[in-house]
């Protein structure tokens, strides 16, 4: 197997524990080369640590890993030379300025012209002063300082955890687009977030971690695909509670019952044939409908704290 | 550097006043006397034995309580800022990082130490009665850097092992001064002087002036080398932190938070 066709980031069993807190608990998951991974999980989930991991920033309890073609613990300067990585809390020596921080930054990764001129290009599209002292910068500008470092010299593999984290929103916009563009380039993009919109909007494939264990690795679209349907329907007169029996449409469920029967909605976990065939026989004034995606498949490994999937009866 | 300018001046009155001092220091109590070169005490009067007295034995404390402080912050400072954390996601391996900014602090100190020098040989180029080549004056100079160098080692190695850069800090702090009231102690009180052996100050040459012993320079470079490569060892095997780690807390206490 050539080292290009070989996955970029491989890990097996990776397991990290502090005393008796397990923040990893034998993770295993692949990266291919060129596609945008989506690492999705809430705070505390073990996200960062896993990425530190890889950066050899910390050092897995057990298990293995392979990042761009190198064991992090064996060579992590050949790992860190291949990587772009935007840390979720990013920390600068607060006295310097932007150019100086870049430069610095530049220096160690051997400061060739093209990484100053890419530098100069992306602080130019996302607007940063780079003659402005960091302590004097909010936190979302200096978010745009990491970002730069991290996309200045081109990296085969960006490591980007919660990467919008306080930017405005053209700036996220900005960030999205950047991370389609290197992808194009034929990057490969680790993006961990726990906002599932973006993760969606970018990733590729995902993989869910819940306390420190992967729940599901997946395409998105798969994921997004399994997600329901909810319409919300507005009747022209109500409909009495008791004739909402749903129990023979399969895959229907009734989420909200509502100003007296005139405004219901449903989650459509399969056909909508037969919600369509039952509504028909009452007056429909307004019809809506929206795929809940990949949220409502996040929250689904989170007992407990899905957002409304439940079933209500109507009263 | 100031210390040097403003300290020679007063040799000349000393020794102006020998005849109504010298009583004075021969009437203090063996215990106070120690804290002013015990048995040396006298020398006081000779130009030699004031710069060693009224100068060079104030040095190695400063100069351990400022090694004590910048060695325990040089990575760990950075570490609890969150700093390192992104710095070594850049390729830069642990032991360049570790090694450059070692000789930077230490070079640094040297600065310190030569800058000290020179203000104490535009001292004595002022003053009257003191009359010592520039090379002479520099070697006490290097008993003190040996000692900096000690403490400078000593806090870096117990900031790799300890919780945060304050504790290490103070501990080596604390050993300075320990150390020093240990060493003018065992002046006084011969039982002490078995226990004054393990205090690095012991090994400081005050008199260095008259001519450097190579033994007990080689020792506390000998210690300060185990030190570097403690803590070198030390740096290589650790989880960086993240921002915010740190404090007083105990790690078994404070390792939830830096989960993430």
């Amino acid at each position: 197997m050539s080292k290009d066709s070989q996955p970029i980031i491989r890990v097996n069993s990776l397991t990290k524990s502090y005393g008796g807190f397990h923040a990893l608990r034998g993770i295993d998951f692949e990266v291919q080369r060129g596609e945008v991974f989506g690492f999705l999980g809430p705070n505390g989930a073990g996200k960062t640590t896993a990425i530190r991991c890889m950066l050899d920033l910390i050092r897995p309890s057990s298990g293995s890993l392979l990042v761009a073609g190198h064991d992090p613990q064996r060579n992590p300067v050949a790992v860190r030379a291949r990587c772009g990585y935007l840390p979720g809390e990013l920390r600068f020596d607060e006295n310097i300025t932007v150019s100086a921080a870049l430069n610095f930054f530049q220096q160690l990764r051997g400061a060739t012209a093209a990484c100053r001129r890419r530098a100069a290009v992306l602080s130019d599209r996302l607007e940063l002063d780079t003659a402005s002292r960091i302590k004097n910068l909010s936190k979302g500008n200096k978010q745009k300082i990491g970002i730069v470092s991290a996309f200045m010299h081109e990296p085969e593999l960006l490591l980007l955890d919660e990467p919008t984290s306080g930017l405005d929103p053209l700036v996220q916009q900005t960030v999205m687009d950047l991370v389609a563009e290197v992808q194009h380039g034929g990057a490969t993009v680790f993006f961990s977030s726990h906002v599932l919109s973006e993760v969606q909007a970018v990733a590729g494939r995902v993989a869910i971690i819940r306390d420190g264990s992967i729940v599901e690795v997946s395409d998105t679209s798969a994921l997004s695909g399994r997600g329901k349907v909810e319409v919300r329907v507005r009747f022209a007169c109500p409909v009495p509670p008791e004739k909402v029996q749903l129990a023979e449409l399969s895959g229907v469920t009734l989420i909200a019952f509502e100003d007296d029967g005139r405004l219901l909605e449903f989650a459509v976990s399969e056909n909508m044939d037969g919600l369509v065939k039952w509504l028909a026989a009452y007056p429909v004034a307004t019809l809506e409908t929206r795929q809940c995606g990949l949220e409502e498949v996040f929250h689904a490994h989170y007992p407990g704290k899905e957002k409304h999937v439940s079933a209500i009866s109507p009263s | 550097m100031l210390l040097g300018l403003i300290t020679t001046p007063f040799y000349d009155l000393v020794a102006e006043n020998e005849r109504q001092l010298r009583p004075v220091i021969q009437g203090l109590k063996p215990l106070v006397k120690s804290f002013i070169g015990g048995e040396q005490a006298e020398d006081l009067f000779t130009p030699q034995g004031f710069l060693a007295l009224r100068y060079f034995a104030f040095l190695p404390v400063i100069l351990g309580i400022f090694a004590s402080v910048v060695g325990s912050g040089m990575l760990a400072s950075d570490e609890e800022r969150g700093i390192l954390d992104f710095l070594l996601a850049h390729p830069a391996g642990r032991s360049s990082v570790f090694l450059g900014r070692l000789a930077a602090t230490f070079l640094t100190m040297v600065a310190i130490l030569l800058l000290a020098w020179f203000g104490l040989w535009l001292g004595v180029l002022r003053a009257e009665s003191l009359n010592f080549p520039p090379g002479q004056i520099l070697l006490p100079y290097i008993s003190v850097l040996a000692v900096g160098t000690f403490f400078l080692t000593l806090s870096l190695a117990l900031s790799m092992t300890m919780p945060s850069r304050v504790t290490a800090a103070m501990t080596a702090g604390f050993i300075v001064l320990a150390g020093e009231i240990l060493t003018n102690l065992a002046k006084a009180i011969m039982e002490l002087k078995l226990a004054a052996r393990f205090s690095p100050l012991t090994y400081f040459q005050t008199n260095a002036m008259s001519g450097l012993e190579i033994k007990p320079l080689m020792g506390l470079l000998a210690f300060a080398i185990i030190w570097t490569v403690l803590a070198w060892l030390g740096f290589q095997r650790r989880d960086i932190r993240v921002a915010g780690d740190g404090g007083w807390k105990l790690p078994f206490l404070s390792r939830k938070n830096r989960i993430n």
